[in-house]
This record gives structure tokens, sequence and C-alpha cells, in this order.
């Protein structure tokens, strides 16, 4: 598998520049995937919980990752169904009607909120002017 | 059997002790029925109603109109009456997360115009549930999770607010799974709703309060959210009228968002000319949401008529379709009599009736769980325990996101939002998320093709009647199958309308199967039209839970 299959394990990353160079290769996979007729749809690499619940910011325990990880996979694995379909020269439709689209513009012009006292209120660790939070590290 | 002409069926007005009887009676409250369908755009005091003796009342709302006007009944009273039903009937079915401790001050308020001869809007007096992910200023909005556990919005859902503009009185905040995310109410962090019709079962969900309140008559309308049949499917478990309007009819503004491709604020009420008069009180463009269309909202309420004045063939040349993937092995065979029932109620009524296929139609539900998953991921991130909702101790910023968010957050949130992250990904969005548009592409076109050739489309509004609680909770793929007759709609942004046609066995008094009417886009008038002859129409019509039919002595 070589190069391609260094990039294959690669977990995903939300950096720009390596989305760019896996799009082209998952296109490669989507395109490989449809010749070979894989039973299960999908050979995109598994979900990596732990990374994933950091990327979402949520802190699973050891239990849960064990918990969820079966189900994840399995309707991962049902979603891969549609790598089997084709959908070649069909647009992607971002919404539903487009009855919504093009002239939905207002003046730039800033309105003021009526009630900031009760958004401030509800601020849970708030010292004016700021907002409080606690130390920020930067792990990477 | 019962002929169309029945005597009214009003719960409301007075205690709930109903006489006893092995079936559930109608009993005539209101001292004179009435066949006045006054459109709602002419609210003066001095609408005179035209007075019968022999029509069938299907609007509590106009009723309460009317026995208002009329001064049989002031609104603290009629107030009075569904608090007494709510409180008793609460401990049993739990389709509240907060009950308003100003519903008798705000009855009084009306009752003071009424007096002296002020205008009070079409919906005063009106007791309406409102699901809690949409925010109310005045009380607490949860959207069923602990991470807003407290939290008080400081504005009202442009929907809540046309409510109230228009003499509504909301009553309190129904339950949901949280964050929408779910089919049976199971998923909300505070408490399961129990179904009306059978406390053992599902009222349905996401917004299984709202369904089962109104089914409870624990109040007169109430508002939901439908992002992927969460107004249609506990609709059909509870018995209720539950519509779906087209996306951008409603504004959803001061909705909690969940997959904003799909979301949209829906109504419940115990008839269609209830559910109609509150769709069109929300409905209409709103600078706030950007999404909303601009328009114009028909007046869909003029067009309710009596029964007996229409004709023998009241939808005379409408064509309707029937969906046949919709009816294929996976559906219960008694809901499928249901439905050929209610397709051969329409031939009687003059529609042509043919079968119909979407081919994309099983596609819909993967496509659908890949954009609500990925489009929640992103929605959900607000969530962060910084600006508002609960914050966990933390010496750091990301333990501080991290645990909030998970302390905050229950299981099946957590796994959307995982399998979102994960379908987005770096890699991965051509694969799933951008499929999953083009799907989107292909259902529209098929659902435009078939509605092209045809006025409505009808099908299930679930596989099933009502499950009993935790049959499915352990089984993700289960419980999302569930989802099939409904989720295309939203994919396609359509409208559409579920009423109860039937029953089937099961709980004390049989459980009720809604049918789903599909209409164009921006069609709800036709929708409502076909709903309501429909509905005035039907023999077997008393879709009233044992619950409260045969009055409450716990």
């Amino acid at each position: 598998m070589g190069s391609r299959g260094l990039l294959l394990l690669k977990v995903p990353s939300q950096k720009p520049h390596h989305f760019l160079l896996n799009k082209s290769f998952s296109k490669l996979l989507i395109r490989n995937c449809s010749t070979t007729k894989t039973t299960t749809g999908s050979s995109l690499q598994p979900p990596d919980l732990p990374r994933l619940a950091q990327t979402a910011r949520i802190s699973l325990t050891t239990h849960e990752i064990e918990e969820f990880a079966p189900k994840i996979r399995q309707v991962i694995d049902w979603f891969g169904q549609l790598q089997a379909v084709d959908l070649n020269s069909i647009e992607p439709a971002i919404r539903a009607v487009a009855d919504t689209e093009g002239d939905n513009l207002r003046d730039d012009i800033p309105e003021t909120f009526d009630n900031r006292e009760a958004m401030i209120a509800a601020v849970p660790s708030y010292e004016t002017p700021y907002i409080k939070v606690p130390k920020v590290l930067n792990k990477e | 059997m019962l002929s169309t002409l029945q005597p009214p069926r009003t719960l409301s007005r007075f205690p709930l002790h109903f006489p006893s009887t092995k079936k559930p009676r109608r009993h005539v409250h209101i001292s004179k029925p009435t066949s006045s369908w006054q459109p709602i755009t002419n609210p003066t005091l001095t609408d005179q109603s035209q007075l019968s003796t022999s029509t069938p009342q299907r609007s509590q709302i106009l009723s309460i109109r009317h026995s208002l006007l009329s001064r049989h009944v002031t609104a603290t009273q009629l107030a009075d009456s569904y608090l007494t039903r709510l409180r008793l009937t609460e401990p049993l079915l739990n389709s509240f997360l907060h009950v308003s401790n100003t519903v008798l001050k705000q009855a009084q308020e009306i009752d003071d115009k009424i007096k002296n001869n002020e205008d009070v809007g079409p919906l005063a007096g009106v007791l309406v549930g409102v699901k809690d992910n949409i925010c109310t200023a005045d009380m607490p909005s949860t959207g069923g999770s602990r991470v807003l556990e407290g939290y008080r919005p400081p504005f009202d859902a442009t929907a809540v607010k046309r409510v109230k503009e228009l003499g509504g009185i909301v009553v309190g905040k129904t339950n949901l799974d949280e964050f929408g995310m779910g089919s049976t109410t199971e998923a909300s962090a505070f408490q399961v709703t129990a179904n009306p019709w059978d406390v053992s079962r599902v009222p349905g969900g996401s917004s299984g309060g709202s369904a089962a309140a109104v089914s409870a008559r624990q109040c007169v309308v109430s508002l939901g959210s439908d992002t992927g049949g969460s107004v249609r499917q506990p609709a059909s478990f509870c018995g209720v009228v539950g519509l779906k309007p087209t996306y951008g009819r409603v504004s959803r503004f001061g909705l909690m968002a969940y997959a904003s491709s799909l979301d949209v604020i829906g109504c419940f009420g115990s008839s269609v000319a209830d559910t109609g008069i509150l769709l069109h009180a929300i409905s209409g463009h709103d600078s706030r949401d950007a999404t909303s269309s601009k328009r114009e909202v028909p007046d869909f309420t003029s067009q309710f008529i009596s029964p007996n004045i229409l004709e023998s063939k009241p939808l005379k040349e409408l064509r309707v379709g029937l969906i046949h993937e919709a009816l294929d092995d996976g559906v219960d065979t008694s809901v499928k009599s249901a439905i050929h029932a209610a397709a051969s109620h329409l031939e009687e009524l003059g529609c042509t009736l043919s079968e119909v296929s979407l081919p994309s139609f099983s596609l819909g539900l993967p496509a659908y769980y890949i954009l609500a998953s990925s489009e929640s991921s992103s929605n959900l991130s607000r969530y962060d325990g910084l600006r508002y909702g609960n914050q966990a101790a933390a010496d750091e910023l990301n333990a501080l996101y991290g645990d909030s968010r998970a302390s905050g957050f229950g299981p099946e949130v957590k796994m959307r939002i995982l399998m979102g992250t994960y379908a987005l990904s770096a890699g991965y969005y051509d694969a799933y998320y951008n499929r999953a548009q083009q799907v989107r592409t292909l259902i529209q076109k098929s659902f435009e093709a078939a509605l092209d050739d045809n006025d409505i489309l009808i099908s299930p509004a679930a596989p099933s009647a009502a499950y009993k609680i935790g049959e499915k909770i352990d089984d993700p793929l289960s419980m999302y199958a569930g989802d099939i007759m409904t989720v295309n709609v939203n994919m396609a942004g359509l409208p559409a309308l579920v009423l109860p046609c039937g029953f089937v066995e099961g709980g004390p008094a049989g459980l009720p199967v809604g049918l789903q009417m599909i209409g164009a886009a921006f069609d709800e008038g036709k929708l409502l039209k076909v709903a309501h002859v429909f509905e005035q129409t039907l023999r077997c019509s008393s879709f009233i839970p044992p619950l409260i039919a045969d009055g409450i002595e716990l």
C-alpha cells in the first residue's frame, strides 16, 4: 500500500492543508469502492473515538468509549451504504426549498439587543466586563 | 356506528368527570353548538356565529372564542378546568417539564378585556403547550438537557411571541428527547413521557410531551419541532393532528437548532382546524431568521366549512398518490390495513387514488442521519459552559469545555455529536456529508415529480403504533428505522400533516394510527382542506384516550 497506505492510517485532522490532500485521496477511495463493490461499503478509517471526543471537546470516560464505540461503528457502517450509489453529476443540495435563497439580505445596520442584562446574567462566571475563564494551555 | 353529524365533543369547558360507560361517550357541553367557521381575520366582539343544532364542532379554538365572546364561560373558568385536568394527569403522563404559574393571571386579564368590550386576539384564552427546545423568556428552556437545566433565555422565540400577541396563554414547557434527538422522549435528561392511550408505551418523539399534552387535553394546542418526523410520529402515536410546515414557512428564531437545514417548528391540535389556526398564527417571514420565506401566508383557516354543506364528493378530482415504498414488509400489517382503509375513505370522497414510487426512499434514512448528526455536531458546539448553561469546575479551558459538555449531554447526544464530527472530518466530507447532500437532491426531485402527477401523497407516519417504553432503547439502528416514513419529507422541505385514521390492537382501548399527507412546498392550505374533509367525514372519529374519556378518578 505504500505511501497511500500511510495516508489511510493517518488520523483525520481539521487542518486545512491536510483536508485538501485527503480530499483527493477520498475521491480515489470512493471510486475504488464502487469498482471493487465492497459489501460493507466504506473502506475509510473507522472512527477513532478518543480523537473524535477531543475534537468535539467532550471528555469521555473509558466506560463511555467502550459503550459507544460499537454502536457508533455500527451506525457509520450503515452510513456507508451511500458509497454504493451512483451519484455522479448530481448537485448536492444545501437545503430544501430554493425559495429562501438569494435575496435574503438586510441592511448592514447594527441593532442593539434589548435585554443585554439578562444575557450577561446568564454567564456562569462573569467579572465585569469580562467572561472569566480558567487558563488556556496549548497542547500542540 | 356514529354518523358524521355528531354532537360536539368538548371536554375542556367543565370539570372532568364524565360518567363512566363502556364506550367513551360524547357529551354536549356547549348549549349552542355552532357551525360557524369565522376566519380569524375578523376578531371583533360582535362576531355573530350562525347557530345550528346538528353540525359537529371540530374546533376547540373557535368554540372557545364563541363561548368567551358570548359570555358563556370566562377565560378563568376555562383555564382552571384545563389546569385541574393537567394536574390530575401529570403524575401518570409527565408531559411537562415546567408549568406556568401565571396562567390564571393571564386568563383574568383576558376576562377584564372582554368585560370592557376590548378586542381580544383570535387565540384569547387558548392554552398552548410549548416544546422545551423553543425559547420562552419567562420560563426555563432546557432543550431536555442538563446542559441547560434552569436556563432562562433572554427572549421569546418568534413563534411564541406571535402566539402571545394573539392572546394565547403558554401553559408550560413540554418534555422532549434531548435537543430533539430521539423518537420516544426516553432521551430526555429529566423524565419519560407516557402515551395517554397506554401509559406503559411511548408517546413518540421527539415532541412526545407536546403530543401527549394535547391528546390528554392538558392544553388545547401545542408547538413542537420536526427535524425528521418529531411532530408527525408522536401525532400518530398519540392520536392527535400534527402538522409540519414547509421549511421556511415558520421562523426558527428561538428554536434551539438541531439540524439547521431540516428543523421546522410544527403544530399539534385535537382537530385539523385547530392545528391550521395555530399554524396561521405563527407563520410568516421573520427578519431574524435568514431562512424564513418572504412568501405571503394565505388564510388557511377560511376554508374550513361544515360537512353538511359539502357536496357528496367534496374531494372530486383530487389526485392522491399512495407511496409504494412506505407500505412494504417493514410496516405492521394492522397499520397497513388502517392506511388502506383511509385510502378507501379518500376514494369515497371523490379522490383518484394511484400508487406512486419514490425510488430514493430508503436512501433517505442514512442520508438524513448523516446530515442531522453532522449539522448537530456543529450546532451543539455552542454549549460550551462559558456564556450560558451549566459549567463544570476546571482549572484549564479545554477541560472546562470537555467536562461541562460531558456532564451536560446525555449519551444519545454525545454519540450523534461524535458521529457528526467523524462525518465532517477532513477526508470524510465527500464520502458522507457531500453524498448525503446529493441524495437530498435526488429525493427533492423524486417528490417534485410525484407531486406533479398528484395533489397529495399519503403514507403511514410510522411503521407501527406506539411501542413499549424501554423496547428500543438499546438499539439505535432499530429506533432510527422507525423514522423512514418521515425523514424524506424533511429532506425535501415539504409540508406534511398527520391525522388519526384508525386503531390497532393494544392498550386498554386500542392504539391510534395516523395517516400522513404530504403536499407541495407552501401548499399547507390544500393539505388542511383535504385533512379537514377527511376528518369531518370519518365514521370512527372518537380519538379521546380512555384516561380522560372515562373521567379521572385515579
